[in-house]
Formats: structure tokens, C-alpha cells, sequence
């Protein structure tokens, strides 16, 4: 199935049989997840339900790959060196999922260390804990590094422009903000698929899977879904300024996605047909941003690699 | 200089020991403010708490009034309102049998405190109170003479035990201090820190300390406080109080500071505050009396010329602070207990003892009071955690030392160290973490859909800072409480450029 072909049929194909009597439906929780990565104070319903396909399609085909390599392995679960595998060509990403882990493991060892009514059990569960994600990261990439691009990934401290971008905007969110529309804010920000793991597990129907994701591979999978996620509202937003016809301005391309939405929301209303709720993305926007995302441009593009096998070309790898 | 004649001190003693316990109360504060505010002078150091409610006062009258020489009436009986708080405290305590029980010091039961008393030469007192090694100074404290500079010629006294403690005292002031105007300030109980915080027993410190917290309360007849629970009310008022002159004695350091204090006087007698009520040794004064007991005062006369008028009120504070203390949480200790356990046995015979060697090679103990938690191994080593304060982890952990002889281990106390030092505080306004994660990158980290904090790493002291929106703020991996209270100061400038309106 070729999802970039027309998101219409994407919605269709990943979700037929499911649309109809879809009982889990992350909507809602799309919604704030959307307020906190950018988008309006009240993300369209569409739009939700769209993102909500997008990444439901995506993840269960980067589960299908996951089984295969898995298979290969000779494994019996998907684990996270599977994942790791998946996402192996594109580092920034790369990096930024193993800097999400390696937090995960430093923040597990503060709470430890603050929370005294956990010392027996966490003595009890030895060492073997601290640091686990990054061991699982180090040792695998280690066996798979043939150039040694991805054990430098380890000491590269790069700023990551990506999520850079996504602070400064935040910042520049939240600025003007009173209190209780920041405390609403950063209870969205906290949402996250994986504080709802068993709905999410069930939402990507692992216990239909002839070999499921383990732990770790759960909670990075999460992770990708919110990564795609944040990954979509970002090329909407994009794709939402290119939009905006500015007269006289023939920059107006050029300039950081994340400032013209700040400055240009009341402009993108007209633009956008003036629809009601202009501030918000529209699923329009959405679907010219995967439609883009697909695209390859270039004299290869019809030859290159095995990421389009399925079709789709992950936001999240 | 305020000086009582000696038959007006005999007076005045006989009128007070007719009262009832709390005018008695009374009356010593009121002394001592008088004293404090007639006299500027800087008490003397003091002794260990006075164990029979009379004793201090025979050495008063008897030793001081033949000593004195002092003018008007017992309103300004510098001495006696210096001591009369420990007095007043030893009389409260007198009738609690639970006083700290040092062998030494039952002997010499008259050793009145001062609040605000100058540090003796001992800088451990607390830790070598419990054992037989009470520094030479401070049980030598005895005769409850404060240094009053031209006050008190001191001869020595009539009765024997008084010289004993006259002489004991004479020689803690010789060896502590070497400043030329030894007495010259007679500090507000309520600054303490101007570093004078007795080092003999913390018990006496944090009485004496308590005794201007309980008088400002009015409750004076509570005075027990080496068994008081943090009070942690009062704490924040003196640690507020104190904290403020944090800045100020930041730079006094005692060369010979055992481990873990660095806090400026103020900070130290804040700490006894909160310590003492909970102190059941003389350890709770490692801290306080380990402000240098000798070169913070020829700072402090600089520093703190003249305290304030009345005892309790709270000093203004002379730097810019933010006038929040951190409380601990939690304070995680190791300690060596150097012999060979047998963990079944400990578990079978000691209470409140857990041991599932399956899960878990060591022993799990627990105590009621202070609240802690310890994990004891086979080769000796023991970790104690859930105490609020380093006193009361080092009082736990000998708690634990002394189970595990009882046991019939020979268990000793070696190398106790404060492994990590947890403490939190709030704001009270709301943060904006974007802002914050945006300008200092390189030390903070935010990823909300983890954890609704964000965690900032300082460099300088080496804390990590947790960070929420809320405006708590939890800091840990200090080793020293010194370090926590550093890193707070300075994180709040920080936090109040990002306060969300």
C-alpha cells in the first residue's frame, strides 16, 4: 500500500476494519498532544483523527519489519536492538532516541535516589537496572558498527536542530501564556503513549502478533509514535506558512517555519479559506506534509532503498 | 558591662528560685536580653547542660558572685541571663530523665550553656560526646562564666566543683580562643551564627538554641528539646533568620571543620534548631559547633556588631537572599561496622528485621525513631537512609551499631560518611520550564512526557536540581548540607527570571 500516494487512501487502507469499530481511539489525547507540540489551543478533531491513522499505519508496519528482523535474529520477542536496527540510516533520529534512553535510565537513577522508601527494592534489584537502556544501545550498535558512525553518535554532542526548534517554539508558546493556561499546557506536554501502555498495546494490536515487542521495545516504540507525531506537527506547520501568500515578500519561503506561524496565524485564516478554526491544522496540511515527506526528489528517486519497500517512508526512522 | 553586687545576686537568685518553673523561665530570658542589650558582649562558651536544676546555680551564686562585680541589679546579671537559659533549660531538662545520657558529663552536672556561647576549642563535641572522649574544653566548660571581657576577673571559685568548672572552662576559653577581644560580642541568641555555637553537646546548643526559639513561642516550659521532633516551623523561622547571614559566613571556615559543615554560623544554629529536636547525643551539634569555633570570631565582631534588642527577633538579612531554606528529605549514609555478620542471626533475634537472602543479601532493619531504614551486609558494611538530618543519621546508625552488638557481634563505628544528602524547598510561584531548558541547555534537560520535571544539572556546587512547574524544587546528590543550600542560592535568581506571571 502506498500511503504518500494519497493520505484519503491511507486513512482507508490502515484502517479498514478498524475504523468501523475502532474501540480505542487515542483522539483526544492526539489532541492535547498536538497543543503541546505547537499547535493551536484547540486542535481540529479531524486532524486528530487523522494524525491518529497516520501513526497507528505507520507503527504497525514498523512492527512488521520489527518481526522480520527479529525473525532473522532468531529471536523470540522484538526487542529494542530490532528497532535500533530499523532506524540504523538515519542518525539524527538515532541520536535523539538514544538520548531519550539514556535520560530514562539517568532519570530512573535520581528518582531512586530521592526516593528512600524504594531503597530495599531497588538494592534488592541490584545494579543490574541502572543504565540498562544504555547498555542495551552501547553493545548493540557496537556489533552492527561497521564504520564506526554509530559508536560516535555516543560522544556527539550536537545541538539537535530539530528539537531545538521545537523548545523555541514552545518557549515562544508558552511566553505568553498566563498561569493557567501554562498549567494546562504542561499537563499536555506530559501526555505521552507511553503512560498509557497497556491502551497503546492494545491500540497496535500486539496480542494478535505472532512475536511481541518486549519492555524496552515498548516503551521506545512510544516513543516513536510520539516522535511521529511531533514530526507531522512540524511539517504542518511548515506546510501551513508555505501557504501563507505573503504580497511583496519573495523571502517569505525562506523564513523558520516556527517563526511565521508565530506571527502569522491571523493571515494564515485567510489564506486557509476562513475556516473556523483558522489557528488550528487543518488535516489539508497534514496530508501535503506527508505527501511531501514521501517525495523524494532527486535523479535515485525512483531507485532508492528498502524504506519504501512498504511504501511509506517513517517520520519517526 | 553590667555588673551585679554580690549580695544582689544572691537576692536576686533567692527571689527567682521562689518563682514557678516558668516565671522562672521568664525571668532568666528576661535577663539575658538585658544582658545581650547592656552588655554587647558575646557570651562565653558553655558548658554541657547542667544535669540537677540547682547545680548551675550554685555555681552562679557561689562562684559568680563572688567573681562579679556587678552594678545593678539582677535585670542585668549578664552571666546569670547568659546561662539562665540553660539553666532554665537544665531545669526543664533536669526533670527528664531522658537527658543525653554522657557518663562524662553526669560529673559535672552544673555546666551551664550559653546560648550563642563562643565555641569551645572542641570543635566535635557531639561526636566525641557520646564517646568517653569528651574533648578536654568542653567538658571542662563547667563553671557557667561567660567571657565577659572586663567583667569577670576569674578567680577561682569557692567550691570545689566550681573550680573544677571554672577551671575546665578557663582552659576551653584559653585553648579556643586566640582572638585578642575574646568576649567582645555578646551575640543575639537569635544570630547565633555569629559562631557561637557551643561545641560541648549539641543538646545544650540546640537547647540553648531552642530556648530563644521557645521563648519566642512563649512555650517555654517545652524545653526539652534534644527529644523534640523537628519542629520544622520553627526551624524555617530560624532558618530563614539565619540564613540570611548565610552569605556573610560563608567564608568561615574552621580549617579543622570536621566533614560535613560549612554553613556559616547562622546556618549552624539554624541547624541545631532543627537538629536538636531531635537529638538524643551530642552529635546534633557536629555541624553547628563545627563552625569554626575560632576563626569566625574575630569575623563576627565585624560581621554582627550588635544583635538585635529582643533575643527572638529575627535578624533582617544583611545580603540578598531568597530567604527559603531547604529542608531534607532524606539523608543516605554508610557506615563500617568492621566485623563479619552472621545475617541470620541478626534476623532471627532483632526486630523489626528482614532477611530474604534470595532476593536480597542483606539485612533489612528498621527503627521507629529516628524514622530510618538499614541495610545491613555480612561484611560489616551498613547503609542508613530515611533520617532527616546528618545528626539523626549518625544517631540511627549508632542505633543500628549498638542492635547488632547487642547481638553479640563485635560491631564498632568506623568511617561513617554521608553518602548523599536529598532536600527539598517551594518558591511558591510557577516556573516556565521551556524558558528555562532554552537558556541553559547545557545543564538542563526537560522532556515532560518523562517526567514533569526538569532536571538540571549544576557544575558548581555538583548538585542535580529537580524542577517543576509548581514551583518545588528538589535538589540531591549533595554530600554536605552546605552544598544544597549553595546550589538553591544559587538557582533562585535563575528561577525568578523565569517566574510565570
Amino acid at each position: 500500500m502506498n500511503n504518500t500516494a494519497a493520505s484519503p487512501m491511507s486513512t482507508a487502507t490502515s484502517s479498514s476494519g478498524r475504523s468501523a469499530g475502532k474501540s480505542i481511539s487515542f483522539a483526544a489525547e492526539l489532541q492535547s498532544m498536538m497543543f503541546s507540540l505547537g499547535d493551536a489551543r484547540r486542535p481540529l478533531h479531524e486532524t486528530a483523527v487523522l494524525v491518529e491513522d497516520v501513526v497507528h499505519t505507520q507503527l504497525i508496519n514498523l512492527l512488521q519489519q520489527a518481526a522480520e528482523v527479529s525473525q532473522l535474529r532468531g529471536a523470540r520477542v522484538i526487542s529494542a536492538e530490532d528497532l535500533l536496527f530499523l532506524m540504523r540510516k538515519d542518525k539524527k533520529k538515532l541520536r535523539r532516541l538514544l538520548k531519550y534512553m539514556f535520560f530514562r535510565d539517568y532519570k530512573s537513577k535520581i528518582i531512586k535516589g530521592i526516593d528512600e522508601d524504594d531503597l530495599p527494592e531497588d538494592k534488592l534489584s541490584g545494579s543490574s537496572n541502572t543504565n540498562k537502556r544504555q547498555k542495551i544501545a552501547q553493545d548493540f550498535l557496537n556489533s552492527i558498527d561497521q564504520t564506526g558512525e554509530l559508536l560516535a553518535m555516543f560522544e556527539d554532542d550536537e545541538v539537535d536542530e530539530v528539537k531545538q526548534e521545537r523548545m523555541e517554539r514552545a518557549e515562544r508558546q508558552t511566553r505568553i501564556m498566563d498561569s493557567a493556561q501554562y498549567a494546562e499546557f504542561c499537563e499536555s506536554r506530559q501526555l505521552s503513549f507511553s503512560k498509557k501502555a497497556s491502551k497503546f498495546r492494545d491500540w497496535l494490536d500486539c496480542g494478535g502478533m505472532e512475536i511481541k515487542p518486549n519492555v524496552v521495545a515498548m516503551e521506545i516504540l512510544a516513543y516513536l509514535a510520539y516522535e511521529t507525531v511531533a514530526q507531522l506537527v512540524d511539517l504542518a506547520l511548515l506546510v501551513r506558512q508555505d501557504m501563507v501568500t505573503k504580497a511583496g515578500d519573495p523571502f517569505s519561503h525562506a523564513i523558520s517555519a516556527t517563526f511565521i506561524q508565530y506571527h502569522s496565524s491571523a493571515e494564515s485564516a485567510a489564506a486557509c479559506g476562513g475556516e473556523a478554526h483558522s489557528d488550528a491544522i487543518q488535516p489539508c496540511h497534514i496530508r501535503e506534509a506527508i505527501r511531501r515527506y514521501g517525495h523524494k526528489i532527486g535523479p535515485l528517486s525512483p531507485f532508492t532503498s528498502a524504506h519504501r519497500r512498504n511504501g511509506m517512508a517513517f517520520l519517526a526512522c | 558591662m553590667i555588673f551585679l553586687a554580690e549580695g544582689m545576686a544572691k537576692a536576686a537568685l533567692g527571689r527567682y528560685w521562689r518563682k514557678s518553673p516558668d516565671l522562672r523561665a521568664k525571668q532568666l530570658l528576661s535577663w539575658r536580653r538585658s544582658a545581650v542589650i547592656a552588655a554587647g558582649e558575646r557570651p562565653l562558651p558553655c558548658g554541657l547542660l547542667p544535669r540537677s536544676p540547682l547545680s548551675p546555680f550554685l555555681l552562679v551564686t557561689r562562684g559568680l558572685g563572688a567573681e562579679f562585680r556587678v552594678p545593678s541589679p539582677a535585670l542585668h546579671w549578664v552571666p546569670g541571663g547568659c546561662g539562665s537559659l540553660a539553666w532554665a533549660g537544665a531545669e526543664a531538662q533536669g526533670t527528664d530523665p531522658r537527658a543525653p545520657a554522657r557518663p562524662l558529663l553526669a560529673r559535672t552536672p552544673a555546666r551551664p550553656r550559653l546560648a550563642n556561647c563562643a565555641r569551645g576549642a572542641d570543635k566535635r563535641p557531639v561526636r566525641h560526646a557520646r564517646s568517653l572522649d569528651l574533648s578536654c574544653s568542653s567538658t571542662r566548660l563547667g563553671a557557667p562564666l561567660f567571657r565577659l571581657p572586663a567583667l569577670l576577673t576569674l578567680g577561682p571559685p569557692p567550691m570545689e566543683e566550681e573550680q573544677a568548672y571554672l577551671e575546665l572552662y578557663l582552659d576551653q576559653c584559653a585553648a579556643q580562643d586566640d582572638l585578642a577581644p575574646p568576649r567582645s560580642l555578646l551575640l543575639s541568641p537569635v544570630v547565633p551564627d555569629d559562631g557561637y555555637i557551643p561545641n560541648t553537646s549539641n543538646s545544650e546548643t540546640v537547647f540553648n538554641s531552642h530556648l530563644e526559639e521557645v521563648k519566642a513561642s512563649g512555650h517555654f516550659s517545652s524545653v526539652d528539646l534534644s527529644f523534640l521532633p523537628d519542629e520544622l516551623t520553627q526551624e524555617n523561622k530560624d532558618q530563614s533568620v539565619i540564613r540570611s547571614k548565610q552569605d556573610i559566613e560563608e567564608n568561615c571556615e574552621t580549617p579543622g571543620q570536621q566533614s560535613r559543615m560549612l554553613l556559616p554560623r547562622e546556618q549552624d544554629v539554624g541547624l541545631g534548631l532543627i537538629s536538636g529536636s531531635t537529638l538524643l547525643n551530642s552529635h546534633s551539634q557536629v555541624y553547628p559547633g563545627d563552625a569554626d569555633p575560632v576563626q569566625p570570631s574575630p569575623e563576627k565582631p565585624n560581621c554582627t556588631p550588635l544583635m538585635s534588642i529582643t533575643p527572638m527577633t529575627p535578624v533582617t538579612p544583611v545580603s540578598e537572599c531568597s530567604g527559603i531554606v531547604p529542608q531534607l528529605q532524606n539523608i543516605v549514609s554508610t557506615v563500617n561496622l568492621a566485623c563479619k555478620l552472621d545475617l541470620k542471626k541478626i534476623a532471627l533475634h532483632a526486630k523489626n528485621a528482614e532477611y530474604n537472602p534470595k532476593r536480597f543479601a542483606a539485612v533489612i532493619m528498621r527503627i521507629r525513631e529516628p524514622r530510618t531504614t538499614a541495610l545491613i551486609f555480612s561484611s560489616g558494611k551498613m547503609v542508613c537512609t530515611g533520617a532527616k538530618s546528618e545528626e539523626q543519621s549518625r544517631l540511627a546508625a549508632r542505633k543500628y551499631a549498638r542492635v547488632v552488638q547487642k547481638l553479640g557481634f563485635p560491631a564498632r563505628f568506623l568511617d561513617f560518611k554521608i553518602q548523599n544528602m536529598v532536600g527539598s524547598c517551594d518558591v511558591r510561584f510557577p516556573i516556565r520550564l521551556e524558558g528555562l531548558v532554552l537558556t541553559h541547555q547545557q545543564f538542563s534537560s526537560y522532556e515532560p512526557e518523562l517526567f514533569p520535571g526538569l532536571i538540571y544539572r549544576m557544575v558548581k556546587p555538583r548538585i542535580v536540581l529537580l524542577i517543576f512547574v509548581s514551583g518545588k524544587v528538589v535538589l540531591t546528590g549533595a554530600k554536605e548540607r552546605s552544598e544544597i543550600y549553595e546550589a538553591f542560592e544559587n538557582i533562585y535568581p535563575i528561577l525568578k527570571g523565569f517566574k510565570k506571571a
